[in-house]
């Protein structure tokens, strides 16, 4: 174990990670006088990988409440280039403008450098119809970075149910009523591990949560850019507008996510699973805690709260891979 | 089109987005159900560039009712307007939008009462009295009258509807200070018929007789100090629809930071994070935890909150280590949008003395699920909620 976490800490000395958070660069490439929400989660997402993916930057975004808030009515934040692409392009967008810069650069039209390019979408972007666009991209040799901001909805359209929505949760779609107390009946999409496992020369996938463990998200920005190819990353973000909470309480809920082991916190790096908060040896918070605050399950019944807890239980006690992969994934293989 | 529109009457609804969508919508149809009831013809819409709301930003509702134009006249009238030019009644569900709005989908902060006609009335909810809240105003080359009923901003929330009587008492002052939308007889069988509850009856019977009404004249108010919007036309768009990006700029020290200068978002502020320098440890977790970039880093290793852009979610107040070193105040309390870290340079106790005093010795602190109101606390345990961790 030891000698694995030396070989994986070994393969980014050289990304220049922060190591506290007094070492985290102030200045902002994604800044004031966007039309977010209070409290907006996905914001200090994007803030984030802006800041670690620095000046030499191109960032695509598909459609979502992030492309909304970003470039509506002939203004925006961005210090840095960025181009909206349509719901589904999100990958297409990304290997587009990589192969063009590297044609470029290959012409001598633009000077030998390095460009980060980075695509940003949403849980409906990427995890559901971009998904193929998404895949597409991952097995490309290029350098790129997708990052999945997973405010567990369509949050711009006001908050229609995607297939990463938390089972029961509230939406547009998925409103409660006095015959069925229960809508939303699919379980979350298992988005960051099914591209991995599905895509294995990817070298770098991991999942976080923008302020919990601090820097930890910056980190692993990081490191997806330095890793090389594809990458890509799954962003939990708490949603005050969708999840009706106070804008407040974006930190504690993001923070509970974690410890309540709902979301698991990893990364895979060239196939090795390395748990950033892990669960396995730490105490686990009641699921309770964390879907208590929200009013979108405001409508749950004791025993819908002890059905969630018994399937985060199972994932982190019965599967083969805790938050990634049950056992024999999940099939059982028929009798001959 | 030539209609006699004379008996047109137009009500605004001026509203948080999400925070009280559920409210607002409550009020601007009960208000057509109230007006049907008495054979009249009326109907509402939502401001079509509001959607998709966000937290906090300013949104508006709009109802029309007439007694001489048949349903077809009226929506023809009404339903295809973006936004409305004049209102006979404008109901303000938030007193610090008193300060401004910036409506998503427009340039620039606009008064509260731009759209309110001479003779016409502006309705707050309010703790506050008529006065200080007229002294806001853009000053108009008219009179009107404001009216208030009293009590702090409901955010009712959007899945779990809090009520707090809000939508019926507002419904009660309307009848009061507009009889041609409705007879406070037909208020009160229309909310008797739709909540079956007594109390509800009651409080808008109470919101009926309690309203406050005061006449605004033509001296009072202030000149408009933002600028009036002006949309660019499509010969000023860029080929490709591109928008310029922000000049890279930094540097340490309040407004170091480049920012979006055509969209600042302070209205959308109901509190302010006020900092103790003094208290402050430099953790770094405020400006790291602020989603709208809004902390400016000093050559002292504090951070400077830039109140322009400063949407007040609280995150900041919430992460923060040091009992009452950034706390949410009113934004009614203070009125400068200047650096108080550079008010605090010139004058470290004197900042801290004024700021106390403004602070008070109450602190709000929000339940999680929006709908389920605020808990008020003393200040001696200030961060009690922090055991939910």
């Amino acid at each position: 174990m030891t000698e694995q976490r030396a070989r994986n800490d070994d393969e980014f000395k050289d990304a220049g990670l922060y190591k506290g958070v007094h070492s985290v660069d102030l200045e902002e490439f994604y800044t004031s006088g966007h039309r977010t929400c209070q409290g907006c989660e996905s914001a200090l997402v994007m803030r984030g990988f802006a800041k670690v993916a620095g000046s030499r930057t191109v960032v695509t975004g598909a459609t979502g409440c992030m492309y909304v808030a970003n470039t509506s009515y002939m203004t925006t934040p961005w210090i840095v280039p960025w181009m909206h692409t349509q719901l589904a392009a999100g990958g297409a967008s990304a290997v587009g403008m990589a192969a063009g810069i590297k044609a470029l650069q290959r012409k001598g039209k633009i000077p030998k450098e390095k460009i980060n390019v980075i695509n940003f979408s949403g849980d409906l972007g990427a995890g559901d119809e971009g998904l193929g666009g998404i895949s597409g991209a991952l097995q490309t040799p290029y350098d790129l970075l997708i990052v999945i901001y997973d405010n567990e909805s369509a949050a711009n359209t006001d908050i229609q149910a995607s297939g990463l929505t938390t089972w029961g949760a509230q939406t547009t779609f998925t409103p409660s009523g006095s015959k069925e107390r229960i809508m939303q009946k699919r379980w979350k999409k298992n988005i960051a591990a099914m591209m991995a496992i599905g895509h294995p020369n990817v070298k770098y996938v991991a999942t976080a949560c923008a302020t919990f463990p601090a820097t930890d998200y910056l980190n692993k920005v990081k490191k997806a850019l330095a890793a090389g190819g594809p990458t890509l990353l799954h962003t939990i973000d708490p949603c005050p507008k969708g999840w009706d909470y106070h804008p407040r309480y974006s930190n504690i809920l993001g923070e509970l996510a974690v410890k309540t082991g709902i979301f698991a916190d990893y990364e895979i790096i060239n196939g090795r699973v390395k748990y950033t908060y892990d669960l396995r040896k730490r105490e686990r918070l009641p699921v309770k805690k964390y879907l208590e605050k929200q009013g979108r399950f405001s409508h749950f019944a004791e025993e819908d709260y002890d059905y969630v807890q018994s399937m985060v239980d199972e994932m982190w006690e019965e599967w083969e891979l805790p938050g990634i992969l049950p056992i024999k994934g999940g099939l059982s293989v028929e009798r001959e | 089109m030539s209609l006699d529109t004379n008996d047109l009457i137009r009500l605004e609804v001026n509203y948080r987005g999400i925070f009280q969508k559920t409210l607002a919508k409550h009020i601007s149809t009960d208000v057509v159900y109230v007006a049907h009831s008495e054979g009249k013809t009326a109907f509402s819409n939502g401001r079509y560039s509001d959607d998709p709301q966000r937290n906090g930003v300013p949104c508006a509702n709009f109802a029309y009712i007439s007694k001489s134009l048949s349903e077809e006249d009226l929506e023809a009238e009404a339903s295809a307007a973006m936004d409305i030019k004049e209102a006979e009644l404008v109901i303000v569900l938030d007193d610090t939008m008193v300060k401004g709005l910036e409506p998503w989908g427009h340039y620039g902060i606009r008064p509260i009462n731009e759209k309110v006609i001479s003779g016409g009335t502006i309705l707050f909810v309010s703790s506050r009295t008529p006065a200080e809240l007229s002294k806001l105003f853009e000053r108009k080359s008219f009179s009107y009258r404001i009216a208030t009923i009293r009590g702090e901003a409901s955010f009712s929330g959007l899945w779990y509807f809090r009520d707090d009587m809000t939508d019926v008492r507002v419904l009660g002052a309307i009848a009061k200070l507009n009889p041609g939308i409705a007879s406070i007889e037909s208020v009160l069988s229309y909310v008797k018929s739709k909540y079956k509850s007594d109390q509800k009856v009651e409080a808008a019977r109470t919101a009926f007789e309690e309203v406050t009404v005061a006449e605004v004249t033509p001296e009072e108010g202030i000149v408009w100090p933002y600028p009036k919007p002006v949309l660019p036309g499509w010969k000023e768009f860029e080929e490709g629809t591109v928008v310029r990006a922000v000049k890279r700029g930094f540097s340490l020290g309040p407004r170091g930071q480049n920012r979006n200068t055509d969209f600042k978002r302070g209205t959308n502020r109901t509190q302010r994070p006020v900092v103790r320098f003094d208290i402050c440890t430099k953790c770094t977790l405020c400006w790291a935890s602020c989603p709208d970039e809004a902390f400016d880093p000093t050559k002292e290793g504090y951070y400077d909150v830039n109140y322009e852009y400063c949407t007040g979610c609280g995150r900041c107040a919430d992460v923060c280590p040091v009992d009452d070193c950034i706390v949410m105040v009113n934004e009614m309390n203070l009125t400068s949008n200047e650096s108080f870290y550079n008010q605090y340079l010139k004058n470290p106790s004197s900042y801290v003395e004024e700021i106390e005093s403004i602070k008070g010795k109450e602190r709000t602190i929000p339940e999680h699920i929006t709908g389920k109101g605020n808990i008020v606390k003393r200040v001696e345990k200030p961060k009690a909620f922090k055991e939910v961790r």
